[in-house]
């Protein structure tokens, strides 16, 4: 503990999560196993990961819902394990779960928690306002919410997080069974929240963690297995690139020479796929066309987050 | 004041689901009415009765041969031939009411003086003297076959009850109902903490004893109607307020506040939904039993009476039939509340002290 706290005091400056060896299991499963996560102020920090790999225990030890095993963690400076509610009165957090109150309307569930942080009622009144003009569910305000879509309760739960304006955000899985367009919607509305807070979201989409993490942690099985901006993740991960080129007319003598020239060529129905550590897409095509193929399209596949979970841990990062 | 944020919302919350709202404020009327017209004004069992025969005489067992043929009353095996013997059994609870035929009672039979029968009853059933009183007397009346002067020892209050059954039922029944109200009311805070409403609101720097008070308060107003709809229904059906109504009102009022606190118990501990609205029926029935609810506790073996007295509702049905049948004062039931105030605030700092420890999972 003493070490923790000596680490955390040289650097807590520029971070405004940071965890040590943070560990938490139930019974003889182990949950999340001594992670080591800093994060920086004003940074959208993604944790991704499938199901079950310990994202919600990791969140729920940080808000003070949970109490570690073993290890700790400081907000903004503050101890998880000590200063709780010192925490608690500089985060917002949106659950997993929609967790609203349904049968009140959006302004009175925003009221409930601005007023248990203490708000004024001048100022959470224009800040309830401006939220929900930002969320679009103005028109909606005097609504009992139990009747609204699971997109309208999901703006509303994010809402909830951000009413006290806290420095620090949770966002636990905040599209989860959101319909695309929503999923797209709400990612926007994310986005613009960034800089102005220290954001930790959780999500088993690549994608989101894609489009909007500064860096993301990928965690299975409760260990942090890879971290780093999602540029990084996927250009040290990947050994080989992959083009692929839809065209007609492939001749033998073509395909011979590229496997030739590269380590995997497969070809099938029109479809050149050639795989290998480095990549000449210039001579590619012109040895296509120059062998007489009409080539109707041809890209460098672009490695995913998918990809780079596979190669860590062997298994599929499933939806 | 946080609480009390938390508390306005549950009361939204409450208020504005009309079938919660329903149930909790219509089962007491449906629960209090069906009972008032199932057994109001019945005298459904023999009425179990010591007899002293101090007398001795052909005459007196005579009439203790009388008074065994009447189906109305069971008497007890042995006669005693001295009070004090019944007195011991009435203190350790073998008895609930006994008659004393005195000393000269045959003597005075024959000589159609004057007769003085006495009947010792344990106060805390208020309702034994009234059922035996018309019986003795007309049992008496007809083994004297003559109208002699007849005196039997009674104190003034109890002679105005109009329903002496409902009078002791319903006290019992309104202590049994608001128990009735903790699965209700517990499962409440349950369902938040299913929904992850609670978590939510865990997150917050809300305190352990805010959402403990936060969930009692709006449970409050339906205390205070509880208790009105069971005491006006009573006296509709028959109940005869004697001592002062809001002090009768008011035992059954903080024996409501104190359900609640179990219901904030049961809330902080059950996992589920089923668990809060199933597990509670354990206790809460055999509880109302053994406390007095259907039938006088002195009825009941010693080691069943010790374990009733200890908890909270014994008193409160005590105090409330005390203060509603027999007229008396706060004075009198000082001890009773205090026992109900006392198990309140503990409940309650209990159930502060354990929501506090599922904070942090």
């Amino acid at each position: 503990m003493t070490s923790y706290r000596a680490k955390s005091a040289k650097i807590s400056g520029d971070f405004a999560i940071q965890t040590f060896n943070l560990a938490k299991t139930f019974n003889s499963l182990v949950a999340v196993d001594g992670i080591d996560l800093n994060i920086k102020k004003g940074e959208l920090f993604a944790l991704l990961g499938p199901n079950g790999a310990g994202k919600t225990t990791t969140i729920n030890m940080l808000c003070c819902l949970l109490k570690p095993t073993s290890g700790t963690a400081q907000i903004m400076g503050y101890d998880i394990n000590r200063q709780p509610f010192k925490i608690k009165g500089i985060i917002g957090v949106s659950p997993q779960e929609t967790a609203i109150s349904e049968r009140l309307n959006p302004q009175e569930n925003l009221n409930l928690i601005g007023e248990i942080h203490g708000m004024n009622p001048r100022e959470l009144k224009s800040r309830s306002q401006q939220l929900l003009e930002t969320m679009g569910l103005a028109d909606r305000a005097k609504d009992q919410v139990r009747k609204f879509s699971g997109g309208m309760k999901r703006r509303l739960s994010i809402m909830m997080a951000l009413v006290h304006n806290p420095e620090i955000l949770f966002l636990d899985e905040p599209t989860l069974g959101l319909d695309p367009q929503a999923r797209r919607v709400m990612w926007e509305y994310i986005a613009r929240l960034k800089e102005d807070k220290t954001i930790l979201l959780t999500t088993h989409y690549m994608d989101e963690a894609d489009f909007l993490a500064d860096r993301i942690s990928i965690i299975d099985e409760g260990k942090i297995v890879a971290l780093g901006t999602s540029a990084e993740l996927k250009t040290s991960m990947l050994e080989k690139h992959t083009m692929i080129i839809y065209a007609q007319n492939f001749t033998q003598q073509v395909i011979k020479e590229m496997r030739a020239r590269y380590a995997e060529v497969e070809t099938t129905n029109g479809t050149m796929t050639i795989s290998a550590q480095k990549l000449d897409f210039k001579e590619i095509v012109d040895l296509l066309h120059t062998s007489g193929a009409t080539i109707r399209s041809a890209y460098i596949k672009e490695p995913t987050l998918e990809d780079v979970f596979l190669h860590i841990t062997g298994k599929e990062l499933r939806e | 004041m946080r609480f009390w944020e938390i508390g306005k919302r549950n009361l939204k919350e409450l208020y504005r689901d009309p079938v919660a709202l329903a149930f909790l404020l219509g089962m007491p009327l449906v629960f209090i009415l069906i009972f008032s017209f199932a057994f109001g004004g019945q005298a459904t069992r023999p009425l179990s009765i010591g007899i002293v025969d101090e007398d001795q005489s052909q005459i007196s067992a005579a009439f203790v041969s009388c008074l065994e043929s009447i189906p109305a009353l069971e008497v007890a095996p042995s006669i005693y031939h001295s009070q004090s013997q019944a007195e011991e059994e009435l203190d350790t609870g073998e008895l609930s009411i006994y008659l004393l035929i005195p000393h000269g009672f045959g003597e005075a039979v024959q000589h159609q003086q004057a007769i003085d029968l006495q009947l010792a009853y344990n106060e805390a059933d208020p309702m034994l003297p009234q059922r035996a009183v018309p019986v003795i007397r007309a049992v008496a009346l007809e083994f004297l076959n003559i109208p002699v002067p007849l005196n039997i020892e009674l104190r003034e209050t109890e002679v105005e009850i109009k329903d002496e059954y409902i009078n002791f039922m319903i006290p019992g029944m309104a202590v049994f109902g608001l128990m009735i109200l903790i699965p209700s009311v517990g499962g409440i805070m349950v369902r938040d903490r299913v929904k992850g409403f609670l978590s939510r609101l865990m997150t917050t720097p809300a305190r352990p004893s805010d959402f403990i008070f936060g969930y009692t308060l709006p449970f409050i107003p339906v205390i205070i109607i509880s208790v009105a709809i069971y005491l006006g229904v009573g006296v509709l059906m028959g109940l005869s307020i004697i001592g002062n109504l809001g002090l009768a009102f008011l035992v059954l009022f903080i024996m409501g506040i104190c359900c609640l606190g179990i219901a904030m118990l049961l809330g902080t501990l059950a996992k589920s939904e089923e668990q809060a609205s199933g597990a509670p029926w354990i206790f809460i029935v055999p509880l109302a039993m053994i406390s007095g609810g259907w039938w006088p506790i002195e009825q009941m073996p010693s080691v069943i009476r010790d374990i009733a007295g200890v908890l909270p509702f014994m008193h409160a049905m005590d105090a409330s039939r005390s203060v509603i049948t027999l007229g008396v004062g706060l004075e009198a039931i000082t001890n009773d509340l205090l026992y109900l105030v006392g198990w309140t605030v503990v409940i309650f700092a209990l159930g502060v002290i354990l929501f506090r420890r599922s904070m942090r999972g």
